[in-house]
């Protein structure tokens, strides 16, 4: 991995003309930071990874999201983004009370973030975990290599939602929280997918 | 006690201050990031004696509706001084300096933020004075900012802010309280954004003439890239020590004792 510099808002990303990716703003021809974050220089397209921040909704994200309310027609969805989000009750056979969880696919988002859902499925027993949003991304790895160390080291059945929720049922959950401690803590470091793989390993056979 | 009368102190001599300092000197300023789990952000600042905490919650949805802006996030700065933290105990109900300065902090951190991102939301900032000693709301206000950072909120810049003025007929930089109660001080708090030099904050109290204002405003400026940088040095900071400590904490870990059973929720 190329080397990576922690940049804070307002510091200079590059003067070079360089193809923008997120939380990067243009200001005089030169391109800042707009987050407290890390930077990559070593690649073609100018953009910062946030080491903090809310979930803000985008059309493909797969999230999960926990049923606060029902009204007459649909369920009041909350899903850790600033507002919740409405399923109809003809997207899901299940009758559903407050607390289920669901997981859903984010189809569309309008001009003030609000969220469509669609692709519902209801999940039973298990537990809700929470993981930083921006730190998602570093959970489930390329092509999901760590969700793979994750599943394997654990035995755990887990699903991911892009909100900084984590649907869990069965395996060591207990060693699950610690994994995603560890992850939490060093995801803005290298080679974190072998050394979850190594702690999972020496812990294994603790409950 | 004073021994002198303030008419008869000697504000500078031989190009000191009367705590020691140079003209041109802040205090000793300590910034530390993240300090408060529950909250999205958080710093806590010393700033000579001044103390304070920052705390930042959001964007979250803005309640009541009606005060909702589908255009930008409202920024809601609440600047409060403990009962503890001046000579005599302060009445907790928050008065009109404090109501004023939460007005004017406010809108110092909503021009640093992209708050057009932010449509129907409230970003809640809130800066406890702990302990003061002139100087206060510049000092919540660089805490307010470096918390704002921490929370990941999307900004132009940090807000860098010093106290400027005069005592004894001399410019001097970052005021302590001594100073400010020269019974010819001017004191001019100063908000900018560093990397433009956009002045976001700027108040007043005394007189000076053109030259001086000018000699002050100039001081200013250079004393908040002084804090400037502090600010930016305690965030790296954090993430620089996060990767030493892994470091160490890498050995013992198979040790720690088995956590407790989460809650379930369903």
């Amino acid at each position: 991995m190329s080397e990576k510099k922690i940049v804070i808002p307002g510091d200079l990303v590059t003067e070079e003309r360089k193809k923008l990716g997120s939380h990067v703003f243009v200001e005089n021809g030169k391109v800042f930071s707009d987050s407290l974050g890390l930077f990559y220089p070593g690649k073609d397209i100018a953009s910062v990874v946030p080491l903090h921040g809310k979930y803000i909704p985008r059309r493909g994200d797969l999230i999960v999201g926990i049923v606060v309310s029902q009204t007459y027609s649909g369920y009041i969805v909350d899903i850790n983004s600033i507002y919740s989000s409405y399923i109809s009750k003809e997207l899901t056979r299940d009758r559903l009370k407050r607390g289920a969880v669901i997981s859903a696919k984010v189809t569309d988002v309008n001009e003030v973030n609000e969220a469509d859902l669609d692709d519902v499925r209801v999940f039973y027993g298990g537990e809700v975990l929470s993981v930083t949003p921006v730190k998602i991304p570093r959970m489930i790895g390329k092509n999901g290599s760590m969700l793979n160390a994750l599943k394997d080291g654990t035995g755990c059945s887990l699903l991911i939602g892009r909100n900084g929720w984590v649907w869990v049922k069965d395996g060591n959950v207990p060693l699950l929280v610690k994994a995603i401690d560890l992850i939490e803590r060093e995801a803005h470091l290298n080679n974190l997918t072998n050394k979850v793989g190594d702690f999972l390993n020496k812990n294994k056979g603790e409950k | 006690m004073m021994a002198k009368k303030k008419d008869e102190i000697e504000y500078v001599k031989n190009g000191k201050r009367v705590d020691g300092r140079k003209v041109d000197e802040l205090r000793p300023l300590k910034i530390e990031v993240g300090v408060i789990d529950r909250a999205d952000g958080s710093a806590y600042v010393e700033w000579g004696q001044n103390k304070v905490l920052a705390a930042v919650y959001g964007p979250r949805e803005a309640l009541p509706k009606h005060i909702q802006n589908p255009y930008k996030a409202l920024v809601n700065c609440q600047y409060r001084m403990a009962t503890f933290s001046v000579p005599d105990r302060k009445n907790p109900r928050p008065g009109r300096r404090e109501i004023e300065i939460s007005k004017v902090c406010s809108e110092a951190l909503a021009k640093s933020i992209f708050i057009e991102r932010f449509p129907n939301t409230k970003i809640d900032v809130f800066v406890q004075i702990l302990d003061s000693n002139a100087g206060t709301r510049v000092a919540g206000l660089i805490a307010a900012s470096v918390a704002l950072a921490d929370a990941g909120i999307p900004m132009r810049d940090l807000v860098a802010a010093t106290g400027v003025g005069k005592a004894g007929g001399e410019i001097i930089l970052d005021l302590n309280k001594e100073e400010e109660d020269a019974p010819d001080a001017v004191d001019i708090p100063l908000a900018i954004l560093p990397g433009t030099e956009e002045i976001v904050l700027l108040q007043m109290d005394g007189l000076l003439t053109k030259e001086e204002w000018k000699k002050s405003i100039e001081l200013g400026i250079k004393g908040c890239k002084q804090v400037y940088e502090v600010q930016k040095e305690a965030l790296r900071k954090k993430y620089g020590e996060a990767e030493k400590e892994t470091a160490k904490a890498r050995e013992p870990s198979a040790k720690e004792t088995k956590p407790k059973k989460e809650e379930k929720v369903n």
